[in-house]
């Protein structure tokens, strides 16, 4: 973050209405931010995001602008806080929404209904805008009321079952994980798309994004083999069908670093014979149990073993480059600490440290995907609470400084 | 009915980390054509296979991935192949592709070329590291990537091996930044007509999906690691949060103070079942410590109070103990809609048959039967991932039995039969 770059940007115009909280929402919102739209998230210091009130935050800061949590999701948005449950703030939310192009929540219907902000009124106020709205399991149907976070609509959508191994229970993978790239880029592609066809048609419309399709059409595997006559799903740990071995396997001790494991994948009969190679073994290349994929498959208790046991007398970085020097696919099960400082992310620029008036320089998640011309990328910090409520009344909602003046004596905005 | 991208033509070249972008494009009407070595794309051998039918038809996650693509197999690194590559490029909106740039080059496809000769081609390349960088020659497989993104390290319990994601959630993740940045490349080309080239890393794609870890390491210094499911982004076991066992299964619930109705909406599930635990949880130590951690200002305050935590630690772990009790009792499924009525935050742990039956899902229609002429048969497919009511998902056709457009597409780029009579017999399609 150097220099920020003042090349033209895919969305640049766009602008949308942004009442989305926590992450599926904010994510997506996120993306079009980094492409150039202007995206206005509406906030109440009443109810605010529940990330900004979590960790992480510099220790014994309790402010609502430090969250690490929060600001990552919001990159370079715009924050007006307004009590939408009052009459003339409720008034100026649609004002809001008659301004947008797209207005997007992932909030549940029941929250939606208390802001007023329901898609009937959404395309009242503004017949061409796009509504994405992002509940947990969609607006119809029976489940259509139900509410959770990420963590929980992992138990529902599959991946508590289909992680881990056989014999533990089903943890889930130690985070909100649907939260984070399934759900608000399935949300994002939607979006883009109906920008598409209003820019060609005119036309705005509904996407109606469950968070539970979304995220079973992202891991839908076990369910079509199921569903078309397949014997029930096994859990299988670090294992796959395509490849062995393959898992995460412990190294040796370095240093205080007791916990340092190598993950391996051999998905031809090539990596075996080179990993053979590696281990210095002619016997392994030559014996049968292993020749071939599904030799290798029957008998993966042994082969894992085998490779446990030499990865286990050598360090982690070492083991990778060993096995990577002999193009096998390999790598360290690094920790945050460590990913942050990774050689290769550096390299290509990946974190972006933009500056932000409380929290300072923090690391912010760059961009997932590139684009080489009109680039996709992190122009600027996450907004405080409220920041741009002024410039906002005045620039996008016309208000006059002594009505913006005495609605926040109201407490209308604040 | 409408189309997002009805008009535009997509060649995917992609490794099967690549292949759910083209799917979602298709989904969006674009025409996606998979095009696979002649000897198939490794993925239509992977298990599990569709019984009764050849292996190379069998494979059901290829199936599952390029449903709605047709497919071309072509050698491309034979001259002639080549030469019919580039005579497919000409009528191409969108290459999808993943090669490294040494491959790239050596095939004489690399970005500057490509760029030079089609300058109106959006060139979009997925990869396990990039297209640069000191790893991006090295290879990679989906767990490498969780690995190496630090998503692997929060998963699984505190003295286990840390425990890969379900069902190559790497490849996923890319592919959907790769969709994405291909709809973006597009918006930017209709209205500017500049065509560029889009890059995705798989590795990168999976770091927003370290949650808080990497900003934990940043703000505070200390890397999070995995707890076996039992904090998480709290930080804390709280009673009420987390995976409890149920009479039939199991159920995930975050009943505490964070959302919803909480602790106390989980003592009115109890009421309303008429379980007695209610009562015990409301006599004390439990009633004043579970009062004063009912809303989520207070818990994380609670995080930076170390010595308030010790205090009160062994009641929260009393009273969960009372409510593993109670979920314990009841089957998963009324936990989850008698809890959900009461706005409590419980889900049950669905595997693939609760979803294939699912009130919810079937109630909107989300699956979807593709006739299969080609492997003679029917077969359901997921829907979906999202509901574009003016522009509505498409799913024509089913996924390509090993070159079945091949006479098409190659024709309809003036080859004639005796071109494809040649470039068959030398193996080159």
């Amino acid at each position: 973050m150097s220099n920020v770059s003042t090349k033209p940007r895919p969305l640049d115009g766009l602008k949308v209405c942004d009442a989305t909280w926590y992450g599926a929402g904010p994510i997506a919102t996120r993306a079009l931010a980094n492409l150039g739209a202007d995206v206005i998230r509406i906030e109440t210091e009443k109810r605010p995001d529940g990330l900004r009130i979590a960790q992480p935050k510099p220790e014994g800061e309790e402010s609502l602008n430090q969250s690490g949590y929060y600001n990552n999701f919001n990159a370079e948005k715009r924050s007006i806080t307004i009590d939408l449950t009052t009459e003339r703030g409720h008034e100026l939310g649609i004002e809001l929404v008659k301004w947008a192009d797209v207005f997007a929540t992932n909030m549940t219907a029941r929250a939606i209904r208390q802001i007023g902000f329901t898609w009937e009124n959404v395309q009242t106020a503004n017949p061409g805008i796009i509504g994405l709205y992002e509940p947990m399991q969609g607006m119809t149907g029976p489940h259509s009321e139900f509410q959770g976070f990420g963590a929980l609509l992992s138990a529902i959508c599959g991946v508590n079952y289909l992680a881990g191994d056989d014999n533990e229970p089903p943890i889930g993978v130690g985070t909100n994980y649907t939260d984070y790239v399934i759900n608000p880029i399935h949300a994002a592609v939607a979006v883009m798309a109906a920008v598409r066809h209003k820019r060609r048609t005119g036309e705005g419309q509904l996407i109606d994004m469950s968070q539970l399709e979304s995220s079973v059409s992202g891991m839908a595997g076990a369910l079509f083999a199921w569903d078309n006559g397949q014997t029930p799903y096994q859990r299988t740990g670090n294992r796959v069908p395509y490849a062995a071995p393959h898992g995460a396997f412990l190294a040796n001790e370095v240093g205080d670093r007791a916990d340092h494991w190598v993950a391996l994948a051999c998905m031809t009969d090539d990596h075996w014979v080179s990993l053979t190679e590696v281990m210095g073994s002619t016997e392994l290349a030559l014996d049968p149990r292993f020749r071939t994929l599904e030799d290798r498959k029957s008998n993966e208790d042994n082969l894992d073993n085998i490779v446990s046991g030499w990865i286990r007398d050598m360090n982690a970085p070492d083991a990778m480059n060993k096995l990577q020097s002999a193009g096998i696919p390999a790598g360290m099960v690094q920790k945050a600490s460590e990913v942050l400082r990774d050689p290769h992310l550096a390299a290509r620029e990946f974190y972006a440290y933009p500056d932000h008036s409380e929290a300072g320089k923090r690391a912010y998640d760059g961009a997932g995907f590139r684009l080489s011309e009109t680039p996709h990328e992190i122009r600027g910090a996450a907004p405080l609470i409220g920041e741009h409520t002024w410039e906002i009344c005045e620039s996008v909602l016309g208000l006059q400084p002594e009505e913006i003046g005495s609605l926040m004596a109201e407490q209308i905005l604040y | 009915m409408a189309s997002a991208l009805g008009d535009i033509k997509i060649l995917d070249l992609t490794d099967p980390l690549g292949h759910y972008a083209g799917y979602l494009l298709a989904n969006l009407g674009a025409e996606v054509t998979k095009v696979e070595p002649p000897g198939g794309d490794p993925s239509r051998r992977w298990e599990p296979l569709l019984p009764d039918t050849p292996e190379i038809e069998a494979g059901m996650q290829f199936l599952l991935m390029n449903v709605g693509k047709k497919g071309i197999t072509l050698d491309i690194r034979a001259h002639e192949g080549k030469d019919t590559f580039l005579k497919l490029l000409e009528e191409t909106d969108v290459l999808l592709q993943s090669w490294s740039r040494e491959e790239a080059s050596a095939l004489g496809f690399d970005s500057t070329e490509l760029r030079k000769q089609f300058p109106n081609l959006i060139n979009a390349s997925v990869t396990g590291w990039g297209l640069y960088g000191p790893y991006a020659s090295l290879a990679y497989s989906d767990i490498v990537s969780l690995a190496m993104a630090g998503v692997m390290n929060l998963s699984g319990f505190a003295e286990g091996p840390p425990t890969q994601l379900p069902d190559n959630q790497g490849f996923h993740c890319a592919s959907l930044n790769l969709a994405a940045g291909v709809v973006a490349a597009i918006l930017e080309r209709d209205s500017s007509g500049i065509a560029q080239d889009v890059e995705v890393s798989m590795h990168e794609s999976l770091l927003m999906a370290e949650e808080t870890a990497m900003q934990t390491a940043d703000i505070r210094g200390i890397d999070r690691e995995r707890t076996g499911g039992t904090s998480g982004v709290i930080g804390i076991k709280l009673p009420g949060m987390g995976l409890y066992s149920a009479e039939d299964g199991w159920v995930y619930a975050m009943a505490a103070g964070i959302a919803g109705a909480g602790f106390a909406g989980l003592l009115e599930l109890m009421d309303l079942l008429g379980d007695s635990i209610a009562d015990e949880l409301r006599q004390e130590p439990y009633a004043s410590v579970m009062a004063e951690f009912s809303n989520s200002a207070a818990v994380f305050r609670l995080l930076g109070d170390p010595e308030k935590l010790k205090e009160i630690e062994d009641v929260f772990a009393e009273a969960d103990v009372l409510v593993t009790r109670f979920f314990q009792k009841y089957p998963k499924e009324q936990l989850y809609v008698e809890g959900q009525k009461l706005r409590l935050l419980i889900g049950p742990v669905n595997g693939p048959k609760e979803l294939s039956e699912s009130e919810q899902l079937n109630y909107r229609n989300w699956f979807r039967t593709v006739s299969d002429p080609g492997r003679g048969r029917e077969l359901r497919y997921p829907g979906a991932p999202w509901q574009l009511e003016a522009t509505p998902a498409i799913l024509s056709r089913p996924a390509p039995l090993l070159g079945e457009h091949n006479e098409e597409m190659f024709t309809s780029v003036g080859l004639t039969e005796s071109d494809l009579k040649a470039l068959s017999e030398n193996g080159v399609i």
